[in-house]
C-alpha cells in the first residue's frame, strides 16, 4: 500500500483553513495514486486549543466530514480533530476515512496534562484499542503520547495488526548537544514496534509554532522487522511516501516467532494478580 | 551547565522569529541595539530571519551610556547590513529629573529603560515592525530587568537560554571578538555591570539556575554538591520576589469567565 505522511503546521483554531489545505492534499495524493494519506493529531484544528476547543469542536455532523468522506471513495485519509460526541463532550481522536465514509475513530486514552500540556482539561479521555481494516491491512492507531506506552501498541499486536499508524503533536524540548531529546523518544519507539512488534510503523508528527512552542516534525516510516527506513525532514513542512507490505510482516514473525510465542493469559493472569493484591 | 546543539538552537529561533513576524501579519524585526551581547544576538537572528533590509537597530543611548557602547551598536548593524537608527534619549530624560530629581540611580536606570520601550513600540507602529526583545533566561529569572522597559517586546527569542549559552550562540553566530569579551551591563550607569548588580557571577548563577529550574535538583542537593547555601537561597530570594515581573497583572475574578484565568487563548488564536 503506497502511504504518504502530510507534516505540515495546521493553523490554530482555523478549521475552515487546515480543511483546505486537507482537501487539497487529498486531491493531489488521490491523483498520485496514493492509497492511504495521513495527517499529525489534531491536523484540522491545531494543538493548544485551550477555550477555542469550545468554539470549534466538531460533531460528526460537521460538513467538513463530508468533503472528506466523499474523497475517500479513491483514497483512505487518516487525520485528527477535537471530535464532540455526544453533546458537549470532546475526544481528542484519530479518524479514518474509507470507501466514502467514516470507517473508524480512535478516541485518545492518554491525554497528557502536565508542564506545558493541558489535554485533560478540555478532552475526555477514550476507553479501547480497537484495530480497523484499511486495504487488506490490518490497522492500528495511536495518538501522540499513547506511542510512549508500549501496552498500547501490545493490545494492537495481540489482535494481528500488521500496520501501526502514530499521529502526533509533539512539541520539541529537552535540547542537549545532539539536539532534541524529545525526537529520541519516538525514533526509540518505531525501533521497538518494528522490530519486537513486527510492524510496519508510520509516525507522523507536525512542524511550526503556536506561540513559543515549536513542533520538530521528524515523521518517519519504520519497516517490519528493518527499523527506521524513511525519514521526512526535521523542523520543515515535508511529504513522506513509503510503501507498507504485509510480506515484511510474515517475514519478520516467522524469522522471530515473538507473535507466536507470547502468552497473553499469562500476562492478564499477572495483571489480575497485581492487580488485586 | 548543559551543552547545546547551537547550530539547532539557531535554526529553531530563526524560524521562530520569522514565524512569528509573519503571523503579526509584518515583515520585519525591530530591534534596540545597546551595543552589547544579547541585543548584537537577537539583531543577527532577525537579520538571518527576515533579512538585512527588514531589520532595524534602535540604539537609544543616554548622555551617560558608554562611548564603547555606540561603537559596537554600529560595529554589529554594519557587519549584518542592518540598517541603525540613533536617538539620544537624554533631553527628555534631563527634563524630566530636572523638575523631580533624585540620587538613586535606579530610578534613572529605569526611567531610561521605559523611555526606550515607548521608542521602540512608536517605532514598531511607524514603520509596521515587531520589536524583538532581548532578554535571557537568566536575567528573565532573576528579575534583572525593568518591568515595562527592557522587558517589553513581541517575544523574546533568547528566553530560554541562559547567558552562558548566550555566549555560545554568539560565538556560533560571529559577533564580533569586542561584543563578546566585554563585561555584561545593562549601562545604565558608568561602571555598572549585571554581575555586580546581582553579586553573583553568571557562570555561577546559570549553574545553579540550571539545576533548580532545567533539573528540578532541590536547594539541599545543590548545596551538598558544593555550592555556598547562602548564595542558593539569595538565587531562590530572587526568582520568588521577581515572579510578578513575569506574569500578567492579577486580575480580581467577579463574573464567569476572567481573563488569564478562565478566558484561555494562545495569541496564536487563528493564525
Amino acid at each position: 500500500m503506497k502511504i504518504r505522511a502530510v507534516q505540515f503546521a495546521p493553523a490554530l483554531g482555523d478549521v475552515e483553513r487546515n480543511l483546505e489545505f486537507h482537501l487539497r492534499e487529498i486531491d493531489r495524493a488521490r491523483r498520485e495514486s496514493v492509497e492511504l494519506i495521513v495527517f499529525p493529531e489534531l491536523s484540522l484544528s491545531g494543538y493548544h486549543l485551550k477555550d477555542i476547543v469550545y468554539d470549534i469542536s466538531l460533531t460528526p455532523q460537521h460538513a467538513a466530514f463530508k468533503e472528506i468522506s466523499r474523497l475517500s471513495r479513491e483514497i483512505d485519509v487518516i487525520l485528527g480533530a477535537p471530535w464532540e460526541e455526544p453533546r458537549g463532550i470532546i475526544y481528542n481522536a484519530g479518524l479514518c476515512f474509507s470507501k466514502g465514509e467514516l470507517s473508524h475513530r480512535h478516541l485518545k486514552v492518554q491525554l497528557p496534562t502536565h508542564g506545558m500540556f493541558e489535554e485533560r482539561m478540555i478532552f475526555k479521555p477514550g476507553g479501547e484499542f480497537r484495530p480497523f481494516a484499511l486495504s487488506g491491512h490490518t490497522a492500528g492507531m495511536l495518538v501522540c503520547r499513547e506511542i510512549l506506552f508500549p501496552i498500547y501498541a501490545y493490545l494492537y499486536y495481540l489482535q494481528h495488526t500488521d500496520l501501526l499508524i502514530g499521529i502526533s503533536n509533539s512539541p520539541q524540548r529537552n535540547m542537549a548537544a545532539g539536539g532534541f531529546a524529545s525526537l529520541e523518544l519516538w525514533e526509540s519507539m518505531g525501533y521497538v514496534y518494528s522490530q519486537f512488534f513486527h510492524q510496519n510503523y508510520l509516525f507522523v508528527n507536525r512542524v511550526g509554532f503556536e506561540e513559543g512552542i515549536g513542533f520538530p516534525g521528524g515523521s518517519f516510516f519504520a519497516r517490519a522487522g528493518a527499523g527506521i527506513v524513511q525519514k521526512a525532514k526535521y523542523h520543515d513542512p515535508d511529504f513522506l511516501d513509503c510503501e507498507a507490505d504485509p510480506a515484511d510482516v510474515r517475514r519478520a514473525r516467522v524469522s522471530a516467532n515473538y507473535l507466536r510465542d507470547e502468552e497473553p493469559h499469562v500476562v492478564l493472569r499477572e495483571l489480575r494478580r497485581i492487580l488485586h493484591a | 551547565m548543559r551543552e547545546l546543539d547551537y547550530a539547532g538552537v539557531e535554526k529553531v529561533l530563526v524560524s521562530f522569529i520569522r514565524q512569528s513576524i509573519h503571523k503579526a501579519g509584518l515583515q520585519r524585526g525591530i530591534v534596540g541595539v545597546s551595543g552589547g551581547l544579547d541585543s548584537a544576538v537577537v539583531l543577527a537572528l532577525t537579520q538571518k530571519a527576515m533579512g538585512s533590509e527588514h531589520t532595524l537597530g534602535l540604539f537609544l543611548p543616554y548622555r551617560l551610556t558608554a562611548a564603547e557602547s555606540a561603537a559596537h551598536a554600529e560595529a554589529i548593524c554594519k557587519k549584518l547590513a542592518a540598517p541603525l537608527e540613533v536617538i539620544d534619549i537624554s533631553p527628555q530624560i534631563d527634563l524630566y529629573f530636572s523638575a523631580r530629581p533624585t540620587t538613586e540611580r535606579v530610578l534613572l536606570g529605569n526611567k531610561c529603560a521605559r523611555e526606550r520601550m515607548s521608542i521602540l513600540y512608536d517605532y514598531s507602529a511607524r514603520r509596521q515592525a515587531l520589536v524583538v526583545g532581548t532578554s535571557n533566561k537568566s536575567e528573565l529569572l532573576v528579575g534583572y530587568s525593568t518591568l515595562w522597559g527592557d522587558s517589553a517586546a513581541a517575544f523574546h527569542p533568547l528566553g530560554d537560554l541562559y547567558k552562558t549559552q548566550v555566549f555560545a550562540l554568539a560565538e556560533r553566530l560571529d559577533i564580533p571578538q569586542e561584543i563578546r569579551a566585554k563585561q555584561p551591563s545593562a549601562d545604565l550607569w558608568p561602571g555598572q555591570t549585571d554581575e555586580g548588580e546581582i553579586g553573583i557571577c553568571y557562570l555561577e548563577l546559570d549553574e545553579i539556575l540550571f539545576r533548580l529550574v532545567d533539573k528540578r535538583h532541590t536547594p539541599q542537593e545543590i548545596v551538598a554538591a558544593g555550592t555556598p547555601a547562602a548564595t542558593v537561597e539569595k538565587v531562590l530570594r530572587l526568582i520568588r520576589q521577581s515572579q510578578y515581573k513575569r506574569t500578567l497583572p492579577p486580575i480580581p475574578k467577579l463574573q464567569a469567565r476572567t481573563i488569564g484565568l478562565d478566558f484561555r487563548y494562545l495569541r496564536d488564536w487563528d493564525k
